[in-house]
């Protein structure tokens, strides 16, 4: 033991008052850091001989958490569902929204905001902020330009320049860090000093040398194309016939990896020996695979409405029969009741939850044949004449009552002489808010925009009400589950053809047609199973390890598909999103590798466990050998220099830069990381959520505009999705912490 | 040669760990501990016990280093030592599990485990932690211990407090500790889980490690112990082993003793 030099101190817990491991910590550079070294004093081996594995409780409190409750609590999901229904509220509002064309100038104008948003959830994991983050971006655009164009009287290579600004990003960076750290002042102001100076020289600069607040013509100087083609090369797409082919190919590889890998997480697998018994299952499974490819072959080649519906219910057999057969063959079958259970009548909870769901639905249904689809008159003008008053008087006394039911027992408990007259006004004025509120909305929206919310948060809605009572009856009776699961699925396929019969757009007809139908078989499927295989109640770790590589192996399937949709065009693909538009930029590299290496250094790197421990704790992070000052002051430089990269990939990209860009942006990557799931007092998060955080911002943006809505709406937008992050985070936290 | 402690759990007992011999500190005039002697050895538990403001927090921080006594000797397997530093104690084998245990509540047990001395594998110039051995590494020694923790990605912060000490007990005995310094780790605990963590005290005895455990409340500290200090005011009250004294004992020289009863008997004579 005393001579364990080599091996490195053995890091067990210290007081962090002292200075001894802070002073050590200001070497820099990853290797030097030797002190920090794991190496495991009793080696496993020899435990093994020695050690008395007596467990003294297994907490079967403690239940086990399925495949879908362990992403449920993960920081980001919240996030990536929130993209994935903005995204569909945009792309049924805007027929320029979602076509691979509009997606990459989207992905393109997101994307600084998106490197941003990754850096600025890092430090914000660590525990501090950036508001000089935003002005980083801007001064060392500025910076470089002026560089380009004056130093040294006419100006110096561009190379020179974009080093000299990631030196004093780096530099700024370093102060930052250094600042809150010695004095311990909250970064939020020493941050405020750094974006208040920084602002101020780079408009003095600018004015002095440039006469204007914008640096502009440094294209034509020496260096720049090097710049430009690194920063924001263009790539056009190339022409391949086979993408749609290809992109379906993908999306079902996607399907059946996922599927094997949550059916792998979720039920009990056959022992070896029992094998045997699962010939006659894993015949139908083939079988369903053979009918399922058939089905899709021939699919591809015919045309006709007849042939489609006919290869269309035979592929849906032929996965039903897939999916279930094999996992059958696989795993344990679920042990039959005696007596046959009651079932959804006798729950009377489950039932209301079904009905509201079944109810919402309906509505989504009958929504097209009550409002008119081109009607652009607000709803209110549309309305009957003696409608308009009497909904006014409904909408007030509403609110009138709502207001005396707060407030009728607080008034009998205490009766003041002053307690009538505030009651009356506070009535009064909730009933009129209400009315107010409630005409204001009815006279902007049009019949056309409350027909799209209507059918679209109705259906929404009654879907996940059905899927969460099928979850809850998972826990009570199996048959209620099978039924409210039927229920979901006759819904979901009443909702295709409502949609396939109201739209004359090919993407609802079409598109969204399938992809509803594909979902109703899966359900379907799925259904099945839950009835048919008896769950896992607890960990089995190779089971776990392979459903989570057929789930990765789903993920980059999913991730293939969509880039295969969007680098290639077919031979139409030109009327896709105007002519020839599909380009994509440099600029989605960059962010795509920075969300890359942001996550692999949080979650898979020393680097990553520290900046959560400094976020978390951080006099518990230095009191076990943690180097805090360092990570923090490693996240600040970061932060800058990726600000400057930022900067100098806008300059390169637009050729002009101007001494406003990036102010106040520093909000905006702050909520696309809140957006995302990182907590704002630090120790929780996760880049990716960062990264999906900046894509919704950027998608509420750009679907207004493809709506064709009042552009100023934006932050309004902007407001309303950061306030359901912040909740939905707060839940999702909650969840995490209790739920296990 | 650093698995002594550990191999041969047969010989503790015999080995005195560490030794403070006739060690006082003093703050300018204040006389905070004043000629304490007492000895930890393999495999046994020495309880320090004291009320409030008898030199229990003084005594943790000269043994885990933070503090050098003013006189006496500080012993380590028999060699006089001067510690330079916490992290000097740490390196020799002594860990001290704070009360505030040194956790990010929003981290899962086995990031927080590693914290600070993550595990790590390499290829070529890249570099990264070794999440599957810290995972299992993590479980395993938290079963050593005597805890099932059946999903090791949890937050710390759902875990009760006797888990969470019990992460930070494990974690200290996985890094090497030999000497183990418990700073009043049943004191925010409701009955059960102290009876939990007085659990785990043993656990790590019987693995070895020298224990030295820091309470005030005697009945925690007779069970467990072997060994039992004393403190009142910054005097050692006695320095007992287990054979030389009762748990009723132990009580009233812990809550003042003759002080005590002196105070009794002005009240029954103030009635």
């Amino acid at each position: 033991m005393l001579g364990r030099d080599s091996l490195g101190p053995g890091p067990a817990t210290f007081n962090g008052k002292t200075k001894c491991s802070v002073k050590r910590t200001w070497g820099w550079g990853l290797m030097s850091e030797t002190v920090l070294e794991t190496k495991p004093v009793n080696a496993p081996s020899e435990d093994g001989k020695d050690a008395k594995p007596v467990v003294i409780h297994a907490d079967e409190r403690i239940a086990f958490r399925g495949p879908i409750q362990r992403v449920l609590v993960s920081p980001e999901i919240g996030a990536i569902i929130g993209a994935v229904l903005v995204w569909a509220f945009f792309w049924g509002n805007g027929a320029k929204f979602g076509t691979p064309g509009t997606t990459l100038i989207m992905l393109d104008s997101a994307a600084p905001l998106g490197i941003m948003a990754v850096v600025v959830a890092l430090l914000m994991i660590g525990g501090e902020f950036d508001l000089s983050a935003g002005m980083m971006t801007g001064a060392t655009g500025i910076m470089v330009g002026l560089m380009v164009k004056y130093f040294h009287g006419s100006g110096g290579p561009m190379w020179l320049a974009v080093g000299a600004a990631f030196i004093l990003a780096g530099a700024i960076g370093f102060f930052n860090g250094t600042l809150v750290n010695r004095t311990g002042l909250p970064s939020f102001i020493v941050t405020l000093a750094t974006f208040f100076i920084l602002k101020g020289v780079v408009l003095v600069l600018a004015k002095r040398l440039e006469h204007k607040v914008q640096v502009s013509d440094v294209k034509d100087k020496s260096g720049f194309k090097g710049f430009a083609s690194f920063f924001a090369r263009e790539f056009k797409p190339e022409r391949f016939t086979g993408r749609d082919v290809a992109f379906t190919l993908l999306g079902m590889g996607a399907v059946a990896l996922g599927a094997a890998g949550l059916c792998e997480q979720s039920f009990i697998r056959r022992a070896a020996g029992s094998a045997r018994a699962g010939a006659s299952r894993v015949i139908i499974g083939i079988a369903g695979v053979v009918v399922a490819v058939l089905a899709f072959v021939m699919l591809q080649r015919t045309d006709s409405v007849g042939a489609n519906v006919l290869w269309g219910v035979v592929g849906a057999i032929g996965v039903i029969l897939a999916i279930v057969g094999l996992a059958m063959a696989r795993y344990v079958a679920s042990e039959r009741p005696a007596a046959s259970r009651p079932g959804l009548v006798a729950h009377r909870d489950l039932r209301a939850f079904t009905a509201a769901g079944v109810g919402a639905v309906a509505i989504a249904c009958l929504a097209p044949l009550v409002l008119d689809r081109d009607e652009r008159l607000p709803i209110l003008t549309w309305f009957p004449t003696w409608l308009r008053p009497t909904i006014a008087a409904v909408a007030a006394l509403t609110g009138v009552a709502i207001a005396f039911r707060q407030l009728w027992p607080r008034l009998r408990e205490r009766f003041a002489w002053y307690r009538p007259i505030q009651a009356v006004a506070f009535v009064a004025i909730a009933g009129l808010l209400l009315m107010v509120a409630l005409l204001s909305v009815l006279q902007l929206m049009t019949v056309q925009a409350l027909r799209a919310v209507v059918m679209m948060t109705m259906s929404g809605v009654g879907l996940g009400l059905l899927m969460v009572a099928r979850g809850r009856a998972a826990k009570v009776d199996r048959r209620a589950q099978s039924e409210i699961g039927a229920l979901a699925v006759i819904s979901i396929v009443v909702l295709a053809f409502v949609i396939r019969g109201d739209s004359d757009v090919s993407r609802f007809r079409s598109g969204l047609f399938t992809a509803m139908l594909t979902i109703a078989t899966l359900l379907f499927a799925n259904t099945v199973l839950e009835a048919m295989l008896r769950k896992r109640r607890e960990a089995d770790v190779k089971a776990d390890r392979l459903g989570r590589r057929l789930l990765v192996a789903a993920f980059v399937c999913t991730g293939a598909a969509i880039l295969v949709r969007v680098v290639f065009t077919n031979i139409d693909g030109q009327s896709e999103g105007g002519a020839g538009s599909n380009i994509a930029r440099m600029s989605i590299v960059w962010w795509l590798l920075a969300t890359v290496i942001g996550a692999f250094v949080l979650t898979k790197t020393k680097w990553g466990n520290w900046i959560f421990a400094v976020g978390g704790n951080k006099e518990a992070a230095r009191a076990i050998g943690v180097p805090a000052n360092r990570v923090k002051v490693a996240l600040f430089v970061t932060v800058s220099l990726v600000g400057c990269f930022v900067g100098v990939m806008v300059l390169a990209r637009f050729g002009s830069v101007q001494a406003s860009q990036g102010d106040g942006l520093e909000f905006f990557y702050i909520i696309a990381a809140v957006v995302g799931g990182n907590l704002l007092t630090g120790g929780y998060g996760s880049v990716v959520g960062a990264s999906v955080g900046a894509l919704i911002l950027t998608m509420s943006d750009s679907g207004i505009a493809a709506a064709g809505w009042n552009q100023d709406g934006k932050f309004a937008v902007k407001g309303v999705v950061l306030i359901v992050a912040v909740l939905v985070n707060n839940v999702v936290r909650k969840k995490a912490q209790e739920a296990r | 040669m650093s698995n002594d402690g550990n191999a041969q759990p047969a010989g503790a007992g015999q080995h005195k760990l560490l030794e403070l011999q006739y060690i006082s500190k003093f703050f300018g005039n204040v006389t905070a501990l004043e000629d304490i002697t007492t000895s930890v050895e393999a495999g046994k538990v020495t309880c320090v016990l004291g009320d409030n403001g008898a030199g229990k927090s003084t005594f943790i921080k000269i043994l885990s280093g933070v503090h050098k006594p003013s006189t006496g000797q500080y012993l380590i397997d028999g060699e006089p030592v001067e510690l330079a530093s916490p992290r000097d104690a740490r390196d020799r084998g002594i860990a001290t599990v704070f009360q505030d245990l040194a956790m990010a509540p929003l981290l899962s047990v086995w990031r927080n485990f590693f914290m600070g001395s993550e595990p790590r594998k390499k290829f070529g110039p890249i570099s990264w932690m070794d999440s599957e051995f810290a995972k299992k590494t993590a479980k395993e020694e938290m079963k050593k211990m005597g805890i099932d923790v059946r999903d090791i990605d949890q937050p710390v912060g759902t875990m009760s407090g006797g888990e969470r000490q019990s992460v930070a007990i494990a974690r200290a005995v996985y890094f090497g500790a030999r000497v183990l310094i418990l700073d009043e780790p049943t004191a925010a605990l409701g009955v059960r889980q102290s009876g939990v963590v007085l659990k785990y005290i043993r656990a790590a005895a019987e693995r070895g490690l020298g224990v030295i455990f820091i309470t005030h409340n005697p009945s925690h500290a007779y069970p467990v112990g072997d060994r039992f200090l004393l403190l009142n005011r910054g005097k050692s009250l006695g320095d007992f082993a287990k054979s030389e004294i009762e748990i009723t004992e132990l009580t009233r020289l812990m809550s003042g003793g003759a002080e005590l009863e002196a105070l009794q008997h002005e009240l029954s004579r103030g009635r």
